[in-house]
């Protein structure tokens, strides 16, 4: 501190106090002579009352990072250590924070969008290792909102021009069946309902990649589907004892929450492994339904690939084709094609031969709610002119706005005495 | 029967399809021509009409469909149709007459077409070796000669003005060349060299790109070995500026032959006075006004269906047209409602601050396989939005798109930009076609 004294050795006034260890000195800026000093040593009666300092309070190291940052980064370490990340994760989500940190747009941002960065850094490290973390996990963790979460994500990476990998589903498949407790018997679990992880695990990776292939996952969020897919998984392992159990007491006796799309998933896997059955001679004799299909579902998954090449039709060709047949048709091209077609199967007489259906998403296959037509194509130059009386009928007459603030003030009025006698 | 000569411009020769020209050149050991008498034409005044590509080719160029918003192009009728102004008589009548309804054409369909947004002159093409001297090649009139070249049905039955203009370029020199070749034949017999001095006051809007004019240097110097003979009439059209080849009027893209349906366009105004918005809120019944939740008044209008948002500042935003033409128009109704409450109301700097358009491509897409090759530009998150976002470059558009095939195109401020970011994107989407 300057009028203080003078550094003996070079005579600078510049000097600091400073603490080192617990002991403090008086240094010098310019040439570093520590000019006073503390006590170093103590009596053994004072050392009772000392306490030790940790290393990274003495160092100074925090004193350039705002605490706000320090908290930050405390979060992001905790976060890492509460998922079981490996350590190097951790470097990295604390290397992207404090970069995030330096911008502008960050430092000023409010404190909960601080919060939910320290999150947003985990999830871009663990996407970047191919670590399956969902934003659904880190959302619970961080007690935040998903709208306030995905703001800030999108902004981190547009920001930081970080490229982020899309969610590796195999990963997150495994992950999430590990999850399940059903691998074991408990007093809520009975031993009919307990399954083997490794062909729980290969079933359902089977009907995801099934998923998959018949646009199930594309712009979907990807857990339901996996949700839908461990379910059936299980139920056709043994389904004698499984068929009655629902999803959603499957769900409750696994411990797992049960997302919300979940059944629709389950209605769309099941419609497409009945397209499937149909083309397996010895099914075609049982008429399947959505219950009794899961029994053959490790037969329909041992030839999925085959099955689903004739199953569906190519959707994408299809459409070219039904647009020239069915131009001007209001109703989804999918609909005229099904019963255009012709089955190439040779089916007992009497029975309406299945046209393979088209492979395309769902959203695709729907009829569309409403049918927008075409606006008219309406030659307005912007210049015409303008009439009085289309002006007028939005003005209000002098009458009116009498009216209007009469009844304004009455309004007032009432609202100024709450309890009208 | 003789064309009254504009004093505007004075003691220009300039032709009915003037080249490039530099204001400050005077090309030509001839003083400036003194006033020339204009051919007289038998033909009565022909009726302004927009101008149609069945017109028959003029020395190889015919009427281009678009022309300049040149103030001073009506000036440009009054000149003598180049070659004949030395011989009265000579020059082929059909020909003059043909010029000048071109150029009536053009004049009348400026009206009729949107301003261009472009600078007035582009790459132009100095079709007069002459002219060449000039340190500044004109631009500007390549535009024309692209619009020209499309039309000549001799030259080139492809509609070139969707193109970019190096595209066009070759072919625009090209028809230059052929044309001056013609050029020289018919006029032969003109003895005297017909120079084509440089209107000295061209319109300052004339930008002046020397690079593609010096690019067509090359193309017109072997061309014109015979350098007497000027071709003062390329034929070409007019003029002066030209409307952007990309903005089509009628767009319909060749490739993907599906057009982007505008959904809404979000326009601003300046009002230029200071509002009452309270006075507004109680005199128009259209009007809602809660300052507590929003500091603007918000009014609608049933036609065009749009909603405004005033603000006492006297700016307003308009949304909800599904043309430009149909939010300007709102626009001005709304300042009329303002008009009409006792303020006075402006209109100044209208602009359309963003355009969205949507369109189907009726397949479905698999944006997985779309994230992949197009990381950069592309951003796939299925937990938070169903839809990819691509974020092309240029033109800067963000475009939404979804495994159905449904495309959302936004961020345009011009309706050229959306079409060519929906062109841009289609082979890239084709691409992806299958799963």
């Amino acid at each position: 501190m300057p009028g203080r004294g003078r550094c003996p050795d070079c005579g600078s006034a510049e000097l600091v106090e400073d603490s080192h260890y617990s002991q403090n000195q008086l240094v010098c800026s310019d040439c570093g002579c520590v000019v006073t000093e503390g006590i170093l040593t103590t009596t053994f009666s004072d050392e009772g009352n000392l306490r030790e300092v940790t290393y990274s309070r003495s160092t100074g190291e925090n004193e350039q990072v705002s605490r706000s940052q320090q908290r930050g980064l405390r979060r992001v370490r905790d976060l890492c250590r509460v998922l079981q990340l490996p350590p190097t994760f951790e470097d990295t989500a604390v290397a992207y924070y404090q970069q995030a940190h330096q911008l502008a747009g960050i430092r000023t941002a409010r404190l909960q969008k601080k919060e939910v960065l320290a999150g947003c850094c985990v999830l871009i490290t663990c996407r970047q290792r191919n670590w399956p973390l969902t934003m659904g996990t880190i959302c619970t963790l961080l007690y935040a909102d998903l709208d306030v979460f995905s703001g800030t994500y999108m902004q981190i990476v547009k920001l930081l021009g970080l490229d982020v990998p899309s969610l590796c589903l195999v990963d997150l498949v495994k992950t999430y069946c590990s999850s399940f407790k059903l691998f074991e018997a408990s007093p809520s679990v009975p031993a009919k309902y307990v399954e083997d992880k490794e062909k729980m695990l290969s079933r359902t990776l089977q009907l995801v990649e099934l998923a998959d292939e018949t646009w199930l996952v594309t712009g979907r969020h990807p857990l339901p589907v996996i949700t839908a897919a461990t379910f059936l998984a299980w139920q056709s392992l043994r389904p004698s004892d499984r068929l009655t159990c629902s999803l959603a007491r499957f769900c409750k006796l696994a411990n797992v929450d049960l997302p919300y799309p979940a059944s629709s998933r389950l209605q769309e896997l099941l419609a497409v492994l009945l397209r499937m059955a149909e083309q397996l001679a010895w099914l075609q004799v049982l008429k399947l339904d959505k219950r009794s299909v899961v029994k053959h579902i490790g037969d329909l998954l041992q030839h999925r690939h085959m099955l689903v090449r004739k199953a569906f039709r190519d959707g994408t060709a299809e459409i070219d084709a039904g647009e020239k047949e069915l131009q001007g048709q209001g109703q989804g091209q999918a609909l005229g094609d099904e019963d255009v077609g012709s089955s190439s199967l040779e089916l007992p007489a009497g029975k309406r031969p299945s046209s393979p259906a088209l492979l395309l998403p769902p959203c695709m296959l729907k009829p569309p709610k409403r049918v927008c037509p075409a606006p008219p194509v309406s030659m307005v130059t912007g210049d015409e002119d303008i009439s009085d009386s289309e002006i007028e009928q939005y003005l209000r007459t002098p009458q009116e706005v009498r009216d209007f603030q009469k009844a304004q003030a009455a309004r007032q009025a009432a609202q100024g005495t709450p309890n009208p006698p | 029967m003789g064309w009254v000569r504009s004093s505007a411009t004075p003691s220009l020769v300039h032709h009915l399809f003037p080249p490039a020209i530099c204001g400050s050149v005077d090309v030509g050991d001839q003083a400036r021509p003194p006033a020339r008498p204009l051919v007289p034409c038998s033909q009565p005044w022909p009726r302004p009409r927009l101008a149609t590509s069945s017109r028959g080719p003029i020395n190889g160029f015919c009427a281009p469909h678009a022309w300049p918003t040149q103030p001073q192009l009506h000036s440009l009728w009054l000149f003598p149709p180049f070659p004949t102004s030395q011989l009265p008589t000579v020059s082929p009548p059909p020909m003059e007459e043909t010029y000048l309804e071109l150029y009536l054409d053009q004049c009348s369909s400026q009206d009729a077409l949107t301003p261009s947004r472009s600078p007035l002159l582009s790459p132009a093409v100095p079709y007069d070796v002459d002219m060449l001297t000039s340190s500044n090649p004109e631009t500007a009139f390549n535009p024309q000669l692209e619009e020209v070249t499309e039309a000549s049905g001799s030259f080139s039955a492809v509609d070139l003005s969707f193109l970019p203009d190096e595209l066009s370029q070759e072919n625009k020199d090209q028809t230059v060349i052929r044309s001056k070749h013609e050029v020289e034949e018919n006029c032969k017999t003109q003895s005297r060299q017909i120079r084509l001095p440089l209107p000295s006051q061209l319109d300052a809007g004339l930008a002046l790109n020397s690079s593609s004019g010096s690019g067509s240097h090359s193309h017109l110097h072997p061309a014109d070995g015979n350098s007497a003979q000027p071709s003062p009439e390329k034929p070409h059209s007019m003029p002066l500026a030209s409307i952007t080849p990309m903005t089509p009027m009628a767009p319909i893209s060749e490739c993907s032959g599906i057009v982007p349906q505008l959904q809404n366009i979000v326009s601003t105004v300046n009002l230029a006075c200071k509002l009452d918005l309270k006075k507004i809120a109680l005199h128009a019944k259209n009007a809602e006004y809660n300052p507590k939740r929003f500091a603007a008044v918000i009014m609608r209008i049933r036609e065009p269906r749009t909603t405004a948002l005033i603000f006492s500042s006297g700016k307003m935003v308009c949304t909800g047209a599904k043309s430009e033409e149909q939010s300007r128009l709102a626009a001005r109704k709304y300042a009329r409602v303002v008009q009409k409450l006792g303020f006075p109301a402006r209109f100044l700097d209208f602009t359309i601050q963003n355009m969205v358009a949507s369109c189907d491509v009726r397949f479905p897409i698999s944006l997985e396989g779309l994230v992949l090759t197009h990381q950069q530009f592309s951003s796939y998150e299925p937990e938070l939005f169903p839809g990819l976002i691509y974020r092309m470059v240029k033109p800067r558009i963000v475009l939404l798109i979804f495994v159905s095939g449904k495309v959302v195109l936004t961020g345009a401020k011009k309706r050229s930009d959306i079409y060519e970011a929906f062109e841009n994107i289609y082979p890239i989407l084709k691409g992806f076609k299958k799963a």
